[in-house]
């Protein structure tokens, strides 16, 4: 079965992001199952800010993400809009904006909503994680 | 062909989460995607015919509803019960249809994804 996971929730404001990794994981452990991507939607975006560091004795949601997209072959998208919105920024979105640096974890790709209707129309199972 | 249901249960101005959730539908219809709204919970203010957000609170989301059609989205639900309970005296938007729980529950069962704001 081909899934697309949606996640909206934030990631020190929910375990949306924590879950759907977990859930990522098992499905990319399955050998029927296939995972087409994943799409960070609404407050989930902030899971790619790599300028945000937790205490080093606590758990890296993000360097656990970037780990997975290490092994598993599917794409990371981060809503584009969204992403701006909330200041998450790769190189050329940066420059595009005329602002100094960039967040977004080179594991993240920034995509509009249209690779999100894509993926949820080749899915046969869609789920999301808030 | 298999049909999206974006459901609102969000205050229509509290957070970001509405205008994000009709972004995605309105994106979906412009990629020909058959997509269906409905209203539940605090989701229902966003159908409010008397509504006045200030600049502070976004975009003026009730104007959006009205250009729905252009997308070719038809299906707008609301949850009659949580109508009531939120909003008994201001008149809806006139394009939605009100559902008790057991049409409601049907409803949900003809979409093959559900994505909630």
């Amino acid at each position: 079965m081909k899934y697309a996971l949606l996640v909206t929730g934030h990631p020190t404001q929910s375990k949306a992001c924590h879950s759907a990794l977990a859930f990522a994981k098992c499905i990319h452990a399955h050998p029927e199952h296939e995972l087409l991507g994943i799409f960070f939607y609404e407050e989930s975006v902030a899971v790619a800010n790599c300028f945000a560091n937790p205490p080093r004795d606590e758990y890296n949601l993000l360097a656990q993400w970037e780990d997975f997209h290490k092994t598993a072959t599917c794409p990371l998208y981060i809503c584009i809009a969204a992403g701006i919105r909330r200041g998450i920024l790769n190189e050329a979105e940066s420059k595009r904006h005329e602002l100094d640096g960039q967040n977004c974890s080179n594991s993240f790709q920034l995509e509009g909503l249209g690779t999100w209707v894509e993926l949820n129309s080749q899915a046969d199972k869609v789920v999301q994680f808030r | 062909m298999q049909k999206t249901l974006i459901l609102f249960s969000s205050s229509a101005y509290e957070t970001t989460s509405a205008k994000e959730g009709l972004d995605l539908a309105l994106v979906l219809g412009t990629f020909e995607q058959p997509v269906s709204l409905a209203f539940s919970g605090e989701g229902v203010s966003l159908l409010l015919e008397s509504q006045s957000p200030e600049k502070e609170h976004g975009k003026h989301l009730y104007k959006l509803l009205d250009g729905l059609e252009f997308y070719d989205i038809d299906d707008v639900y609301a949850l009659q019960s949580d109508i009531e309970l939120y909003n008994s005296k201001h008149a809806l938007w006139e394009g939605v249809t009100s559902l008790d729980q057991n049409a409601w529950a049907k409803m949900l069962q003809t979409h093959s994804q559900i994505i909630r704001f």
